[in-house]
């Protein structure tokens, strides 16, 4: 099962991993691939959760701020040895929690529009974060280590980073209540046509604040991946700009802005091909400067080519039933 | 209703938040940033040495809230508008923004620091020289790596002076020596990037011997991804600045040495200089207007003395 | 006689299996007034769309001065001189008249700047607006026009692009008695000045008055054509119907039960000073007349829990219950169907199983697992129920016809279980064939029990159906009448507020 869209994505990945392959060989050599990987878990995470608001009809644009402003929390409360990892953690999700739960009654019960809602989110949580520290770095003292929590964020099992098996986890589960649960046929509905989603009686405030609630605590998550593969976080700069990386995921996975749209295999696939198009302008020595153009030019071809294969998939749907009509008599 | 209590609201917020203004009286001289970053943190300690000796003047260490020479800017207005006597500022886009900084430097004395606009009306720059600490990087690397070999460098910003002019320095030193400098990935200031482009040097190149990280965040980033793949100590790592992960990777021996600038100085000097430059004594300032702050080797031998320093001095 | 301008011919269209449109054969000549006429779902609109180059038939062919060509597209009708003025209207309400009647053709000052002539643009659109006898200036705002007045500016776009055809579809239909009047002027100058218009209207009157030809459309078919004198309202009735209404009535199986929902002096914000009681028994199909503006869709909107009620009880089998939301009101097992299907009653791209699903899902908690085989089944039970002619439960309800996807709008409540159904307009857009099923489980429905209450405006609908007819008068029930004293004229006068008894 996987759809026409996913699929010419797919083969992109492939052709253009292909091509990065024959030019430099070590594109395909388990260290590469493994990097590769620890980055695809990293920014997969927040783009599946930026998924769940894109398909809800909204959008989550303080996506990078949230990651500066958990990290900085949670590296501060481990590193001064507040409080232990774990409880670290469950702070930084209820602290992504709680944005979620803001935003999602902002926009449902006062009626803002997302985008306004997070952009106004994107800009006082990068302001906390670096009040938070007083524009100081947030990290690890030299030497500093906490086996468990770096096993659990940085380690390899096998060779493959646990931020991809952390990530391959929660896409299976995301995928399940996006495609099979009800809440997933419940957000698909509303971001469709809200109206008519009330009109078959399905809570529709509760959908959407629920799809907030998912995108922000899974994006905490990430930040904690992302704190720990950093190790160290600049509040005024890091995390800048990663919300666009997750809604390009979202939309060359097939997701639509207009809402009502979109599958987690296509998220995914879309993140990879991300990941792929950084590694390949440093594989093959691609001046850096360059990184964002030929990041910005691959979707924008991949998002043409997928115009035209609808189009001409829809045009010969529509001719079906038009054969099979022709009055027989 | 809504309004007024909403107004009330941010009145009280704004008069928690704000610092005092300009005290009766007292010259004020600030000292402009061109970002957050720990490295600031040094040169406002050497501000505040300076306030204790300059009871007359007030001093004042400002950020601008983004990098951004647009935002800056404003800032130095606003301190204009709001009266200071001199500013000293470190510029985010000195080369395009002479005219800007000429339009400051007509209203009060401007010094620059950090990063110097030669073609201004500054009274002086105050700093480091980067194509110094650059050659000073290459002295570690010739120390290092006395058979040769290849080296990748990391920055934040390629095109920055900065950045190239440590980094024509350092190739300047080694000009003529089997080290050769291949290549230079830049990231935008993106700590993931920063990290990404590490891994990915040393997969497309196992046998690299040397890596250098032009940046402050740079060193960490390096020392981190060697330390992952097994490399640490098998790499000659060249560094820049003082990240507390750069000093405790000198101290272990696995970065050869980092080449460190003194902000601390520039903070202290520099506003000891402007004072008196408003109180008419011109001395201090050279025929060539540049007061160069020298850049330090830390490598293992002056490691600890130079950290014990550090944290005296950050802690004020 | 004259060549024809714009001609159908032998044009057939089907949609998803069913005909719209079956050999039709239709054609204007210039400075003529042509009457289409026919009930809703006869075809008129899709005939009038392919006239215009938005479809394109699936047999036959269209003639634009006399060639003969497969299909036309939009803008080989706009070229050809066709124009369109819409039930919706396509203006701008944030530009003037005059800057709507010349929308892509302004008139342009200042060289490279091109600058919006705004003085030219308005001398231009003066003449056309004077010529249709509009009592506004070319640089009001369109916001402040009747919707009469803006039929004017769509009107006088139609002049300023050298129309030859103007097709009309329900200009009237929301139009006072003298804007209508005015109208049919406005057609009577059009065709002096030799345009050919296209009048599509359920008010046989106008017909009457001002067409040269009328042609008759049932069920997709042409079924007459008449000209000068022959053109008499009941001759079209008898033709567009081709039946009694009132013999499809069928009774109830058993006398009506006890009062299921009873509205105790309802107030919904839409006429907040005129309370609404009414009752609706188990067993009984309640009429809701009026005319449009009476208040009956925001009744219905107050019951389902779209609009809270200001004040007032909602009663169900004798219990008040509190319904602020769908989901309230779904839980007591009352159900809407509502007026705009497309928008609020279907998720237009969703496959049909998962919109027959839709309110069933609704109710379930949302950490559960949508169970698949159980919704095919459903969908399979509710299809095969209701006689949902669709080749694929798969295909989006986009692609169903009016009365399929009514239909399925309708098996989205039947896979729970409806105590209260409200209809409102329940067959708008409906294929004859699909009303009288429609019809059918109504009665199926209310003979198991369920009491109905169905808002419509289509008169022979209101009288061949209901058991009890309730008339709506600005916001509040102005009287009840039974089945024995049911007549269009009862009706009418309650309706427009006049006392009866």
């Amino acid at each position: 099962m996987i759809s026409r869209k996913d699929l010419g994505l797919l083969i992109l990945i492939l052709v253009v991993g292909a091509i990065v392959a024959i030019i430099n060989p070590r594109f395909l050599s388990p260290i590469n691939l493994a990097n590769t990987a620890n980055l695809i878990g990293l920014f997969g995470l927040f783009a599946v959760a930026q998924a769940f608001v894109i398909i809800s009809g909204g959008i989550e644009l303080s996506v990078g701020s949230i990651i500066a402003l958990v990290g900085v929390v949670f590296v501060d409360l481990v590193a001064n040895e507040t409080l232990s990892p774990g409880l670290a953690a469950v702070v930084a999700l209820a602290i992504g929690a709680l944005i979620g739960l803001v935003h999602g009654l902002l926009v449902t019960r006062v009626g803002i529009q997302p985008f306004v809602v997070t952009l106004c989110g994107l800009l006082i949580y990068r302001g906390i974060a670096r009040y938070y520290t007083e524009d100081a770095t947030a990290g690890f003292p030299f030497g500093a280590s906490f086996p468990t929590l770096e096993w659990l964020t940085a380690g390899r099992f096998y060779g493959v980073p646990h931020s991809l098996i952390a990530f391959v986890l929660v896409t299976i589960v995301m995928s399940v209540v996006l495609h099979r649960s009800v809440f997933g046929r419940h957000l698909f509905a509303v971001g469709k046509n809200e109206e008519a989603a009330r009109y078959s009686g399905i809570r529709t405030t509760r959908v959407i604040v629920a799809a907030y609630v998912i995108c922000c605590t899974l994006t905490a998550l990430a930040a904690i991946f992302i704190a720990m593969y950093t190790r160290s976080i600049s509040p005024s700069s890091h995390g800048n700009f990663y919300e666009l990386y997750a809604i390009a995921a979202a939309v060359l996975g097939g997701c639509s802005l207009r809402g009502g749209e979109g599958s987690m295999l296509g998220v995914v696939l879309g993140t990879i091909l991300l990941q792929v198009l950084q590694n390949l302008v440093n594989l093959l020595g691609i001046p850096s400067s360059l990184n964002f153009a030929v990041m910005g030019s691959v979707i924008l071809l991949g998002v043409i080519a997928d115009r035209q294969f609808t189009s001409v998939g829809s045009r010969r749907a529509a001719k079906v039933p038009a054969a099979t009509t022709t009055p027989a008599a | 209703m809504k309004t007024t209590l909403a107004t009330v609201a941010l009145a009280g917020a704004l008069a928690l938040t704000a610092t005092p203004g300009m005290a009766q009286g007292k010259k004020t001289l600030a000292f402009v940033v061109n970002g957050a970053s720990d490295f600031w943190k040094l040169a406002e300690a050497g501000v505040k040495k300076a306030q204790a000796e300059l009871p007359n003047y007030t001093l004042q260490f400002k950020y601008p809230e983004q990098a951004a020479a647009a935002v800056q800017q404003r800032l130095m207005d606003d301190l204009v508008v709001a009266g200071v006597s001199a500013i000293m500022v470190s510029a985010v886009d000195p080369k395009t923004s002479t005219a800007a900084l000429n339009r400051v430097g007509g209203q009060v004395p401007l010094f620059t620091t950090d990063s110097d606009a030669p073609d201004s009306n500054r009274i002086a720059y105050i700093g480091s020289s980067n194509m110094d600490a650059g050659k000073q990087a290459g002295e570690i690397a010739k120390k290092a790596l006395p058979n040769g070999g290849k080296c990748i460098g990391f920055v934040g910003l390629p095109g920055a002076d900065n950045a190239r002019e440590r980094i024509e320095g350092m190739k300047a030193a080694i000009a003529g020596t089997k080290i050769e400098l291949v290549d230079v990935r830049g990231d935008d200031i993106d700590q993931t990037r920063a990290k990404r482009n590490v891994a990915d040097a040393l997969a497309a190149n196992p046998n690299i011997d040397c890596m250098v990280g032009f940046y402050s965040y740079n060193p960490p980033r390096i020392y981190e991804v060697l330390k992952e793949s097994g490399k640490l100590g098998k790499v000659t790592v060249i560094a820049f600045d003082e990240d507390p992960i750069t000093l405790g990777g000198v101290k272990e021996g696995t970065i050869a040495g980092t080449v460190v600038q003194q902000p601390y100085e520039w903070g202290y000097q520099g506003m000891k200089l402007m004072a008196k430059v408003l109180e008419g004594d011109k001395s201090g300032i050279p025929a060539n207007k540049l007061v160069i702050v020298p850049t330090k080797i830390i490598d293992k031998s002056n490691v600890d003395a130079f950290e014990t320093e550090l944290k005296a001095r950050i802690r004020g | 006689m004259n060549a024809s301008i714009l001609s159908a011919n032998g044009v057939t269209k089907a949609f998803a299996g069913v005909l719209a449109l079956d050999r039709v054969d239709f054609a204007v000549r210039p400075g003529e007034v042509v009457g289409l006429v026919g009930e809703n779902g006869a075809g008129k609109s899709t005939l009038m769309k392919i006239l215009g180059g938005i479809l394109a038939p699936d047999a036959g062919s269209v003639g634009l001065d006399g060639v003969d060509l497969p299909r036309l597209t939009v803008a080989s009708a706009m070229a050809g001189g066709i124009a369109f003025v819409h039930q919706e209207l396509n203006l701008f309400d944030n530009l003037t008249v005059a800057a709507n009647v010349m929308i892509g053709r302004e008139p342009v000052r200042g060289g490279p700047l091109r600058l919006v002539d705004d003085a030219a643009l308005e001398r231009r659109t003066a003449p056309l607006l004077a010529q249709l006898g509009a009592d506004f200036a070319p640089r009001t705002p369109l916001s402040r026009l009747s919707l009469a007045q803006m039929q004017l500016v769509e009107i006088a776009k139609a002049l300023s692009l050298q129309a030859r055809v103007v097709i009309m579809d329900e200009p009237t239909s929301s139009l006072t008695a003298s804007e209508t009047d005015r109208l049919l002027d406005v057609i009577g100058h059009l065709k002096a000045r030799g345009v050919a218009v296209v009048l599509i209207t359920h008010r046989l009157g106008e017909i009457e008055r001002c067409a040269d030809r009328v042609v008759i459309l049932r069920d997709g078919r042409r079924v007459a054509e008449l000209a000068g004198d022959a053109i008499r309202a009941d001759t079209m009735i008898a033709h567009m119907i081709g039946r009694d209404l009132k013999t499809l009535y069928r009774a109830p199986a058993a006398p009506p039960g006890p009062a299921i929902l009873e509205l105790r002096a309802l107030r919904t914000p839409y006429r907040p000073e005129r309370p609404v009681h009414l009752t609706v028994h188990r067993g009984e199909i309640l009429g809701l007349a009026g005319l449009v503006g009476a208040g009956r869709t925001e009744l219905a909107r107050a019951i389902f829990g779209i609009d809270r009620p200001l004040a007032g009880e909602i009663v169900i089998d004798g219990r008040p219950v509190a319904i602020a939301s769908p989901d309230q009101a779904i839980a007591q097992g009352l159900y809407l169907i509502p007026e705009d299907r497309k928008r609020l009653g279907l998720m237009l791209d969703f496959p049909i199983r998962q919109n027959v699903s839709m309110a069933m899902l609704a109710g379930r908690s949302a950490a559960t697992l949508v169970d698949l085989e159980e919704e095919e089944a459903v969908a399979a039970r509710e299809r095969d129920r209701l006689g949902i002619r669709a080749a694929s439960l798969s295909l989006p309800a986009g692609a169903l016809s009016g009365g399929n996807q009514q239909k399925v709008v309708l098996a989205k409540w039947l896979a729970l279980s409806p105590r209260i159904l409200v209809f409102d307009e329940p067959t708008r857009g409906v294929d004859v064939g699909a009303k009288s099923e429609i019809y059918r489980i109504m009665r199926e429905l209310s003979d198991a029990g369920v009491g109905i209450l169905m808002i419509s405006s289509d008169m022979e609908e209101i009288i061949g159906v209901s058991d009890r007819v309730a008339v709506m008068h600005e916001g509040a029930i102005a009287g009840l009448i039974e089945r024995d004293g049911l007549s269009e004229e009862a009706i009418l006068s309650l309706a427009v507020g006049r006392r009866t008894r």
